[in-house]
């Protein structure tokens, strides 16, 4: 495992497409039209007792200045400490509306995503591009003033059965509400005089889910931190701590360590 | 005398080129370097942009152009906002023989329609400095403000109407609509 993390912390990073950053949820704000971005995200978490590690290998397509693309893989290690490709997914995301003033703006976006996964199902919690099969659409709604970025999401997810088993909490419970509340701040540098100076952003994100078939939810507090070097190397370092004790979910979702690189002007 | 049409022609779209010295434009709806970056990069990939200096800070770019290439301007700002951002502000400095500006009338520059919103029958030579008001190179709100400024078709639409074109041809031709 060691080796896979050093590997990846080799990787050349760099994007340069949005501010609002956030690590655990998408902006309102779209990729550059005509970019392709390389993502990769490892996950650390506790289940019941065992370390559950995560690796998401995702590809990004700005299609158009509004539209753009997501797919990614999961690989994770299941019960039998087997460590493999236990996933894939797809998300679309399209910004309709934005109102921009220097320094600020508003905007809103719809996304869709879909999901399948092979891991057992070991509780009714759904989490897509991780370990449930399914689909899910929402809305996203960000705004940005000078430094502070705040962003508000609402979206309706629906679990499908996974491939190595059926989803067996009951129709009621395949669907569920996700929203989320995130905050991002720019602390450094003070002030901006060239693209070589390193950016220290740091986000506050609750995130929560409500199974819409038996009311149980959870809600986390997600802090990251978030280092730019060079207006091209991004690193996020988020840690979610759930807020509540409940029975919904059995694992503690821990630690995330993402790269990002950004490819601009792929094709004309 | 067709010929003679297309020797002219052919000579005022050369006369075309070089005549927009430079461009400052401040982009909109960002903060952080990145994103400054994005537009950076876009702006680049225009072939007859020779360098763009960014201010992060102010989200301004000062844009020069290569010697002889024809200056689009509505490139430049597709290029901001395909990167994902708008923009703000659009300051031009272009040569100009000497010209007449009357207020509400076309002028033709060197192949470039320009209207300019703010003349009051004054005389200009030389390099002047010109602020777009044209859709997309102003904030929405100042854009809904200026139409007060015209009461001809062609700021609404970015294309000279009927009404502008007196018998000149230029109907459907796309026109600047400046300030001095």
């Amino acid at each position: 495992m060691r080796n896979i993390l050093a590997a990846l912390l080799l990787l050349t990073t760099g994007r340069a497409y949005t501010q609002e950053l956030f690590v655990y949820t998408e902006p309102a704000s779209n990729m550059s039209a005509k970019s392709l971005g390389a993502r990769l995200t490892q996950n650390f978490s506790d289940e019941q007792g065992r370390l559950n590690y995560m690796v998401k290998p995702e590809v990004m397509l700005g299609l158009s200045k509004k539209l753009m693309f997501h797919a990614d893989a999961i690989f994770s290690s299941d019960r039998h400490n087997s460590f493999g490709i236990n996933g894939a997914g797809l998300y679309a995301k399209y910004r309709f509306y934005s109102i921009d003033e220097v320094h600020r703006h508003f905007r809103m976006a719809a996304f869709g995503s879909y999901s399948f996964a092979n891991n057992h199902i070991t509780d009714a919690y759904i989490q897509l591009q991780n370990r449930s099969s399914g689909y899910e659409a929402g809305l996203i709604a960000t705004r940005l003033k000078d430094k502070l970025a705040l962003s508000a999401g609402a979206s309706v997810v629906h679990a499908l059965d996974n491939r190595r088993q059926l989803f067996k909490y009951g129709d009621a419970q395949r669907n569920a509400l996700n929203y989320s509340l995130s905050s991002g701040l720019l602390l450094l540098p003070k002030e901006y005089t060239s693209y070589q100076q390193t950016n220290l952003n740091v986000m506050l994100e609750v995130l929560g889910q409500v199974n819409l078939g038996n009311g149980q939810s959870i809600i986390d507090l997600a802090p990251s931190v978030q280092l730019i070097f060079n207006s091209r190397m991004r690193l996020d370092l988020g840690y979610r701590q759930p807020l509540l004790k409940s029975g919904y979910r059995n694992m503690s979702p821990g630690g995330l360590v993402r790269l990002e690189y950004n490819f601009f002007n792929v094709f004309k | 005398m067709k010929k003679i049409v297309l020797i002219v022609c052919a000579f005022l779209g050369m006369t075309a080129t070089a005549q927009v010295k430079k461009v400052s434009l401040q982009a909109s709806g960002l903060t952080c370097s990145m994103c400054s970056n994005a537009i950076f990069k876009s702006l680049k990939t225009l072939d007859f942009v020779s360098d763009v200096d960014a201010n992060i800070k102010t989200s301004t770019f000062d844009i020069s152009f290569k010697p002889g290439a024809a200056v689009n301007f509505d490139q430049l700002k597709k290029k901001v906002e395909d990167a994902g951002f708008f923009v703000a502000n659009f300051t031009a400095t272009m040569q100009f023989d000497k010209q007449v500006l009357n207020s509400d009338e076309h002028v033709n520059v060197h192949g470039m329609l320009l209207h300019f919103l703010d003349a009051k029958g004054q005389t200009i030579e030389g390099e002047q400095k010109l602020k777009l008001l044209d859709k997309g190179y102003v904030s929405a709100k100042t854009w809904k403000q200026n139409n007060k400024l015209t009461k001809m078709e062609c700021y609404k639409t970015g294309v000279a109407a009927a009404c502008c074109s007196k018998g000149s041809g230029t109907e459907g031709k796309r026109v600047f609509h400046v300030t001095i």
